[in-house]
């Protein structure tokens, strides 16, 4: 009656691709589990075989490599802000870490795992009573999003703070496949589509995060939300300036994915805001509403700025 | 099923475990241990924080076989060959512990903390907890636990030195801060809760839930779940039909959904099965025909005639969904207005607010020679035996409810339960014992909360600041059940009158039922939103006379010794002396509207009563009975119905009998709320416990007194005034006679054997000659007052609340440690429904039924507490005490939102306190400002 179920764990990243290949159709990685086990938990995951990452020791690592730090998948949030190297190289990394979840989330969670945590919406992270009460949505394989009274597309918030921050540094992923692996940049994985929120396969497995170094960046973080701890974001900021000139905007919790904007020193800063609050499609599915929330957005944003050039 | 080789606490367990079985269940169920708690099943609570290779995780979202060979801690083993680990050690000896269900948790959390941070601060302890939610103490004992073992400073008393207050007194017991004699137990893990206790041969239970709000049920078919392996019985609402509910008046819900549902979430079924999870797949088989009907979702859809509509109820001559309407007045309205020279008038609106007790509802029933047992988290044993009795339709002498260590309460366990008679009804049918936990789903989805309310409320005053008038029209949201609701109703009214005099007072206040889970009591019960209401008019009233609020408020306060306009007998009054003090602490003249735009100081005052004179069923029986035992070894048991839920009933009763026996506490032994074995007490509402239990055990004991003084009179021929009670010994003014205790209890028991005395507590008759002139009546009330300081974002609306000053007239505080815990819990209760807690429904459905999403403050939200202690010593009170566990969190809500208005001139009418509702009104007032001045340049 009960289906049989399985959880594995690997020792290398290959061995791990291989059982991931093994049982493609119903499994799921697991590494710090904070997010997995949850929408297990709520009935959002029904896979039958979790492939634990965690014991694998080359995704662990943190490395200085010519041009880049490489930050292994399953470091842990904890580790990533007590880093000393990447708090000097990269203090707003520190930041966003630290604006995660809670303590002890932190201790267990990864960046790996950060980055792909799933989509958030009030009407999806229920549990499996709940929905059918609600009316499955469309992210649980409903007709309709509740959320917006009844449109086609899924705006489920897209709410990793770590991936709000590397985008800003310009990071890219490691990524290893059954057969090969490569590199790709952290933006480039992210869809836009509620239901289906990043382009990223299944069987595939982030190895590494790569940040450039010697960019002479400086950023400022923000995170807007209703305490001061537990939380997922409801509006998540940076700005950053590298020695170039190269400005980046990036938002999260305003969008299916993360919102960018990218100018020079040169561009009008208030353009530059107004085309990121333009681009994010946020709707009422946060305990702020969409019109604070997109409000806050230039706040933030003018306040990172101002902050900036101090 | 795979084999899973665990070493938890260094021993090492071979275990079965199922691969995606989480750590949380092979420590509490594979290897029993059971220190470690679920309160939220989702990594959202931090109660079951468990070392892992000594790294702190939550056991509830870590997969077992992740912790294959690993070594596992868990709060068991801190205690080393009976001693507590130093850190344990703090948090009994600061008073960190109250129901103790956070406690391992917190524990863990934090021992980890210190020894990997040398030194840290307490920023940084406060940081380091903030993933771990403790409900009762407003962390406030906690952290200064954790800071203090880090420092190494003891800075509590030793027990043995009494302060000047008490030696003045001649007070031994009394007055002296002490932990809760069961802390050692808690902190230890050892304390079991419901969900602890695991009998043989034990059915499991879990419900089929409601998904409509209001719906006939057409047909329920459960044949196919009934066909699974390990499933015994299913049961529906046609076997339970013996309505039922708290109060006589309001026997309106059956334990399972009878031909039609009136809220989502509604038991419609229940599986008893082998496992949990057996009994969860069946739940999912069973199949439910619904007919929904038109569903009533807000007030105001429930106040009006509904046409040709199905009302929620029968019940009730018009065709509207009003459940009750309570409608007082005194004195003159009109005339009070006529009489006012300023007049304020404000539309108010507030959320519904859940207890958030951090242990979810669970119990286990059986039956045996002695009919029905049932062991349950409950507030109230008593009415829960009544209802048990009527429902199950057998005697009141064939029921024992027995309340183990509560995990909170606040109002939240305060009602007999659907799954405990749901339980008890299988356990029946199938002859073994059945158990149930809810999920924190289902604890929200049961609530009995504080009522979601509207109230239009109109306050008016002379210039010279005497209030002249006070009239509220009250709407409040009951949810599909009538609970504590009648009485909720009156109170919003009645809990007006005091603390400031007020001749022309009235208020009208309807119920409604809506299609949403039942609201009913939470501390502070039915007065914290009008409270809210009052206070917020008496501060606008303040600036529009321009006079200073607190003097405003003294001004106005009710003597001692006096009775209010509805005749509530006022005795022992603190309100100047705790207003006066935390002026004083907030160096309030100094700073009051002189601190810079966006930073400010407010006020709030309240009172509550202490135990409700009139009892809640009518008959003549006391309100509480204690009864004493002494045998030959000289130990006095104290047998008392009362339930302590973590506020320290238990030790508060020990300290009374000690005092008055000059008794140690531990020749005293406790057996509390056992309903075979303890004489009634009507239970923990409405502030009564001390009040009622602490003189029923006060009179106990020195009935107990009485017969051991007669005795030696008999027997050695002195006089019985002649004797004291002191330090263990029984002896003459003269020292003639000297007994030790034990001598003394020989001579009473001799010929004679155990002696089993008793004590009881009756309220005196009060109140006036009207309808409903009994709401709100108590032998004692008490008062406080909150200042709390705040600085508002003015470009976010975003509030920060940087102080909480409180001042709270408990009477006398038989335990000072336990009333500055039920404190500062209170403020901190009070702050989370200011800024941040609230019930979110849509079309019914509960939206935000988790931890995650209903936010409860953590420690990083909590402000710096400062705590006082008022005592005014009441003549009627068990040594002059009153209550202090739920009127201190009224004044704190309305002083947090004033604080807003004196820092940047928004007033908030709306609650929770949202930063977008801050910032709308700042634009409002901005703009406004903008005009005046273009007007006034043109």
């Amino acid at each position: 009656m009960i289906k049989e179920r399985l959880y594995l764990q690997p020792e290398t990243a290959e061995e791990a691709v291989r059982m991931a290949h093994q049982y493609e159709r119903d499994f799921r990685f697991i590494a710090g589990g904070t997010d997995v086990i949850v929408n297990k938990f709520q009935g959002n995951d029904s896979t039958s075989c979790l492939i634990d990452i965690t014991g694998i020791n080359e995704l662990k690592q943190v490395i200085r490599n010519g041009k880049h730090l490489k930050i292994g998948a399953v470091v842990s949030l904890e580790e990533l802000y007590k880093h000393i190297e990447i708090k000097k190289e990269f203090p707003i990394l520190s930041e966003a870490a630290r604006a995660v979840a809670s303590p002890v989330i932190r201790k267990t969670a990864t960046i790996g795992g950060n980055l792909l945590c799933e989509n958030r919406c009030v009407f999806y992270n229920q549990s499996e009573w709940w929905r059918e009460a609600a009316g499955y949505c469309l992210k649980c394989s409903g007709d309709v999003c509740i959320a917006t009274g009844g449109k086609k597309n899924c705006f489920s918030k897209f709410v990793s703070d770590m991936a709000v921050a590397l985008i800003a540094l310009d990071a890219c992923l490691e990524v290893v496949e059954y057969g090969g692996s490569y590199i790709i940049p952290l933006e480039d994985i992210y869809t836009g589509d509620g239901v289906k929120p990043r382009r990223f396969n299944r069987t595939s497995l982030i190895k590494a995060i790569h940040i450039p170094l010697h960019n002479g960046q400086r950023s400022v973080f923000k995170k807007l939300r209703q305490r001061e701890s537990i939380e997922f974001t409801s509006l998540t900021t940076v700005v950053s300036v590298n020695k170039y000139g190269k400005i980046k905007i990036v938002l999260g919790g305003v969008d299916p994915k993360p919102i960018i904007v990218e100018g020079t020193s040169e561009a009008n800063e208030q353009e530059l805001i107004r085309q990121a609050v333009k681009k994010a499609r946020i709707i009422d599915n946060d305990v702020f509403s969409r019109k604070y929330r997109k409000e806050m957005v230039t706040v933030f944003l003018n306040n990172s700025f101002k902050e900036l050039k101090q | 099923m795979k084999p899973i080789t665990i070493k938890i606490n260094k021993r090492e367990y071979h275990f079965l475990a199922d691969e995606h079985e989480m750590l949380s269940n092979v420590i509490r169920k594979k290897a029993g241990l059971t220190g470690t708690k679920i309160g939220c099943e989702q990594g959202s609570c931090g109660a079951c924080t468990v070392l892992m290779d000594g790294k702190p995780v939550l056991s509830c979202i870590t997969p077992a076989h992740r912790c294959n060979n690993v070594e596992v801690t868990t709060i068991e083993a801190l205690s080393k060959n009976g001693e507590l680990h130093k850190l344990q050690q703090k948090f009994v000896e600061k008073g960190a512990v109250q129901c103790g269900f956070c406690t391992p948790g917190m524990v863990m959390t934090a021992l980890d903390f210190v020894e990997n941070t040398p030194s840290p601060s307490v920023e940084e302890i406060k940081g380091a907890l903030s993933g771990n939610l403790c409900r009762c103490t407003g962390y406030k004992k906690i952290v200064e636990a954790v800071a203090e073992y880090v420092t190494e400073v003891k800075s509590l008393k030793p027990e043995v030195e009494s302060s000047d207050n008490c030696r003045e007194k001649k007070l031994k017991a009394v007055g002296l801060p002490r932990p809760y004699i069961e802390a050692e137990k808690k902190v230890k893990g050892a304390a079991e809760y419901a969900d602890d206790i695991d009998l043989k041969n034990v059915l499991h239970c879990k419900f089929l839930r409601s998904i409509h709000p209001h719906a006939k049920i057409e047909d329920i078919d459960y044949s196919e779940a009934l066909k699974i392996q390990g499933v015994h019985y299913i049961v529906t609402g046609r076997e339970l039909p013996v309505k039922f509910g708290v109060l006589p008046i309001s026997q309106d819900e059956t334990a399972i959904a009878v031909e039609k549902v009136r809220y989502v979430g509604e038991i419609i079924a229940a599986v008893a099965a082998d496992t949990e999870e057996i009994a969860v797949e069946a739940c999912k088989r069973i199949r439910v025909k619904y007919t929904p009907i038109r569903e009533f979702l807000t007030i105001d859809e429930s106040l009006n005639d509904i046409g040709a509509n199905e009302k929620i109820h029968e019940y009730g001559k018009f065709n509207n969904n009003i459940h009750k309407k309570a409608e007082l007045r005194f004195g003159d309205q009109q005339q009070g207005i006529k009489e006012s020279d300023v007049t304020s008038k404000m539309f108010f609106e507030f959320e519904g607010i859940n207890h958030g007790f951090t242990e979810p509802h669970a119990a286990t029933a059986y039956w045996d020679e002695n009919g029905l047992t049932i062991i349950t988290a409950t507030q109230v044993p008593h009415y829960l035996h009544r209802a048990l009795a009527k429902v199950m339709e057998i005697p009141l002498s064939r029921v024992r409810v027995i309340k183990p260590y509560v995990g909170g309460g606040f109002g939240g366990k305060g009602d007999p339960f659907p799954h405990e008679i749901i339980i008890s009804h299988l356990s029946r049918k199938m002859g073994c014992p059945v158990r149930v936990r809810l999920s924190r789903e289902e604890v929200f989805l049961t609530n009995h909360g504080r009522h979601p309310s509207r109230m239009s409320v109109e306050m008016g005053i002379s210039k010279d600041g005497t209030l002249k008038v006070l009239d509220a029209d009250i709407a409040i949201d009951g949810g599909a059940y009538g609970s504590f609701g009648v009485v909720t109703s009156y109170y919003n009214g009645v809990l007006l009158q005091a603390p400031y005099k007020l001749n022309n007072f009235g208020f009208r206040t309807f119920r409604v039922y809506t299609n949403k889970p039942q609201c009913g009591a939470m501390r502070g019960h039915g007065a914290v939103n009008s409270r809210f209401a009052v206070e917020s008019l008496i501060d606008d009233l303040a600036y529009k006379i321009n006079m200073d609020p607190c003097e405003l408020r003294i001004k106005n306060f009710l003597d001692s010794n006096t009775l209010t306009v509805g005749q509530y007998r006022i005795t022992s009054n603190g309100s100047r002396e705790s207003l006066q003090k935390v002026m004083e602490q907030s160096d309030w003249e100094k700073r009051f509207k002189k601190l810079e735009h966006g930073h400010g100081l407010g006020v709030g005052c309240g009172f509550f009563i202490s135990g409700s004179a009139l009892p809640i069923i009518w008959n003549e029986l006391p309100q509480s009975v204690v009864h004493l035992k002494v045998d030959f070894d000289g130990r006095v048991v104290i047998a008392s119905g009362a339930s302590d839920i973590g506020q320290g009933s238990d030790t508060m009763l020990a300290i009374i009998v000690s005092e008055v026996l000059g008794l140690s506490l531990d020749r005293i032994a406790v057996l509390a709320a056992d309903t075979l074995l303890t004489p009634v007490d009507l239970g923990s509402y409405s502030s009564r416990v001390t009040f009622m239990a602490g003189n029923a055990a006060k009179d106990a004991a020195e009935n107990l007194k009485k017969e051991i003084s007669s005795s030696i009179e008999k027997k050695k021929g002195i006089a019985t005034d002649e004797l004291n009670f002191s330090e263990n010994r029984v002896f003459s003014n003269n020292k003639e006679v000297d007994l030790s205790w034990n001598e003394a209890i020989d001579i009473l028991t001799a010929n004679r054997g155990a002696v089993s005395v008793s004590g009881k507590y009756i309220s005196p008759k009060l109140g006036g000659d009207f309808k409903g002139a009994g709401a709100g009546l108590s032998p004692s009330y008490s008062f406080g007052a909150c200042v709390a300081e705040v600085k508002v974002d003015t470009e976010t609306g975003i509030v920060k609340l940087l102080n909480v000053w409180g001042a709270h007239d408990c009477g006398k505080a038989i335990n000072p440690l336990a009333v500055e815990g039920q404190l500062e819990g209170s403020w901190h209760m009070g702050i989370g429904q200011a800024m941040s807690e609230q019930m979110k429904y849509y079309k019914g459905l509960l939206l935000n039924n988790n931890f995650l999403d209903y936010k409860i403050p953590t420690t990083l939200d909590t402000p710096e507490i400062h705590t006082n202690i008022i005592e005014s010593n009441d003549p009627e009170g068990p040594f002059g005490a009153k209550e202090c566990g739920e009127g201190a969190l009224h004044p704190v809500i309305p002083a947090i939102a004033n604080a807003i208005y004196n820092a940047v001139g928004v007033r908030i009418t709306r609650l929770p306190i949202s930063a977008e509702d801050v910032l709308g009104l700042l634009q409002i007032t901005n703009r406004g400002e903008l005009r005046m001045h273009t007007n006034a340049d043109s």
